[in-house]
């Protein structure tokens, strides 16, 4: 009963901000003083203006208004006519986020776990690590994308950037944390130096490790966008530059509503994984 | 194979002179003062004082986990080196140290996955280990979702499954309720009755050194120093709800708690 009230009031309130989007701004005239300017459409366009926009960039509807899908073949040409259709713009930034992710997550675990079991290594690097970890990461895009070129590789190295003094971190606080009894636990049941690193100091931190998932690829999502939005071929943020530059904000909401879509089943999908691998923990064990 | 005498092949555990300073608060306290014990092949013993008296100290000295100050530690004739765990030597600990991350199968099968033990025996082992210690059923549960009794049962698995023949336990059940308490003593006994390892058991608790160890050595209150060593001969195998309801086990644990009551006094004064 509870669950089906809270749902009606979600679904009631997400209609009226619809409402009020849509149809708000026909009122200015009447009532000047009630309708803010920010549902200027101009701005912020109009729900059935993004979602018919949202149809002929996603190729469902050709631009003289019909369904590609009614004639033999038609969705294909559109794809294949339209550069930067929003199947290939999702496309490019979903790989290079996930891309961007792995590859900042195993670097910034990896660093994390070494220079957090040697008190030699973080002693000579950590205060090179804290100075580049306080440049704004997004600061350094430009530079990377005169280094790297307009293609993918810059808004991997982007997002690697972002992502990896995240983990890093996490990593690094992780291993220091280790508890000292299941190390010496591990010894006294035979455990050599590798054997106690690989079977209780990697599993401590991978603890720590996954707590910085979520962030994680929500920042290598971000770093990718920026990438893209400074210079692009193809990808959502490029969507967004183009839109913008013919003035036309239904098609830049429709690539911000696309990300938003992308975000969410990114952030579920980890957050579902770290259950998954933090199963162990007491909050996570139902008791027998 | 060098021949040795039978006198020095029976003593697993020799003790001289041993001796432990801490530095507490920039002063140095004396937790060990010249403690000398030899413990014979299979003996099962238990040492007993109030808390504070090294015990633990001691216990982990032989364990290698701290560097004595003065005096020698002897397993098997082999001086222990600090730092350097010896293969026939398993430890108990009194704190839960199960891997949260391993279930109770990975925890009980850790040291023979270090080992290298082939797969299909492993099983085996972790197997009859798991029936052993009463667990049927809860090979895939993880440490946090175990009781208290249950998760210190998987420890003792997990420390005997690599048969060592020296135990050290350091009041292994010493966070447990009475009644789980000797539940353990039953599991305990039941399982060591059978193999017959050479035990050094910390504890406090008279009642447990009694039902479980065929020698109590008793140390003083700090510094800890040897002050009784008493031999008890209760036959074997043991019950150990049954054995304290008899005569010999009230008589004994009367005279020992004469001399144990002086250290606790003594604790308490400073």
């Amino acid at each position: 009963m509870k669950r089906a009230w809270t749902l009606f009031w979600q679904v009631t309130f997400g209609l009226s901000l619809l409402a009020i989007w849509q149809w708000g701004w026909d009122l200015k005239a009447r009532l000047p003083w009630l309708v803010p300017e920010i549902l200027d459409p101009y701005f912020v366009s109009k729900p059935s203006l993004i979602f018919q926009h949202f149809l002929q960039m996603g190729c469902l509807v050709s631009y003289d208004g019909h369904w590609t899908f009614a004639t033999e073949g038609g969705f294909a040409k559109c794809i294949g006519k339209s550069e930067n259709n929003l199947w290939i713009a999702t496309y490019v930034t979903l790989k290079n986020t996930l891309w961007g992710f792995a590859i900042g997550v195993s670097l910034g675990f990896t660093m994390g776990l070494l220079l957090g079991r040697s008190d030699r290594l973080s002693e000579i690097f950590y205060p090179y690590i804290n100075a580049f970890n306080s440049i704004p990461r997004i600061a350094l895009a430009p530079i990377i994308i005169l280094a790297c070129g307009i293609g993918d590789t810059s808004k991997i190295v982007t997002a690697v950037l972002v992502v990896v003094f995240l983990v890093f971190f996490n990593t690094f606080e992780g291993a220091r944390a280790v508890d000292r009894d299941h190390i010496n636990a591990a010894r006294l049941l035979g455990a050599g130096e590798w054997q106690v690193t690989r079977t209780v100091i990697v599993p401590s931190a991978m603890a720590w490790l996954f707590a910085s998932l979520s962030p994680a690829i929500s920042f290598s999502l971000i770093g990718v966008i920026v990438g893209e939005f400074i210079g692009a071929e193809h990808g959502i943020g490029r969507m967004i530059i183009e839109a913008e530059a013919r003035g036309e904000s239904a098609g830049m909401m429709v690539a911000v509503f696309v990300l938003m879509i992308v975000g969410v089943i990114l952030t579920t999908l980890v957050r579902r994984l770290q259950s998954y691998l933090l199963r162990w923990r007491p909050a996570n064990v139902s008791t027998a | 194979m060098p021949s040795t005498p039978p006198e020095a092949s029976a003593c697993r555990i020799d003790i001289a002179g041993l001796s432990k300073t801490f530095l507490a608060d920039g002063r140095d306290v004396v937790a060990v003062d010249d403690v000398s014990f030899r413990i014979n092949d299979g003996e099962f013993v238990a040492l007993l004082g109030p808390s504070g008296c090294g015990k633990s100290t001691i216990l982990n000295m032989v364990a290698t986990l701290i560097a004595p100050n003065g005096g020698s530690i002897k397993v098997d004739s082999q001086p222990v080196v600090p730092g350097k765990p010896m293969r026939q030597v398993g430890y108990v600990f009194q704190k839960d140290t199960l891997f949260p991350w391993r279930t109770v199968e990975g925890n009980i099968g850790y040291a023979l996955e270090l080992a290298k033990v082939p797969t299909a025996e492993r099983k085996g082992r972790v197997a009859e280990a798991i029936h052993l210690a009463g667990l049927d059923g809860f090979g895939h549960f993880y440490p946090a979702s175990l009781s208290g009794g249950m998760r210190q049962r998987v420890s003792l698995m997990r420390t005997l499954i690599a048969r060592p023949e020296i135990l050290l336990m350091d009041e292994p059940f010493g966070a447990l309720d009475t009644h789980t308490k000797l539940d353990m003593h039953s599991v305990l006994l039941s399982l060591w009755e059978r193999t017959r390892q050479t035990v050094l058991f910390v504890t406090h608790d008279l009642g447990e050194a009694l039902t479980l160890a065929d020698r109590i050595i008793l140390l003083s209150a700090r510094p800890g120093r040897l002050k009784n060593d008493f031999k008890i001969d209760f036959p074997r195998p043991r019950n150990a709800v049954q054995l304290r309801e008899t005569k010999q086990y009230a008589d004994l644990f009367q005279k020992i708690w004469h001399s144990l009551g002086e250290e606790f006094t003594k604790s308490r004064a400073t």
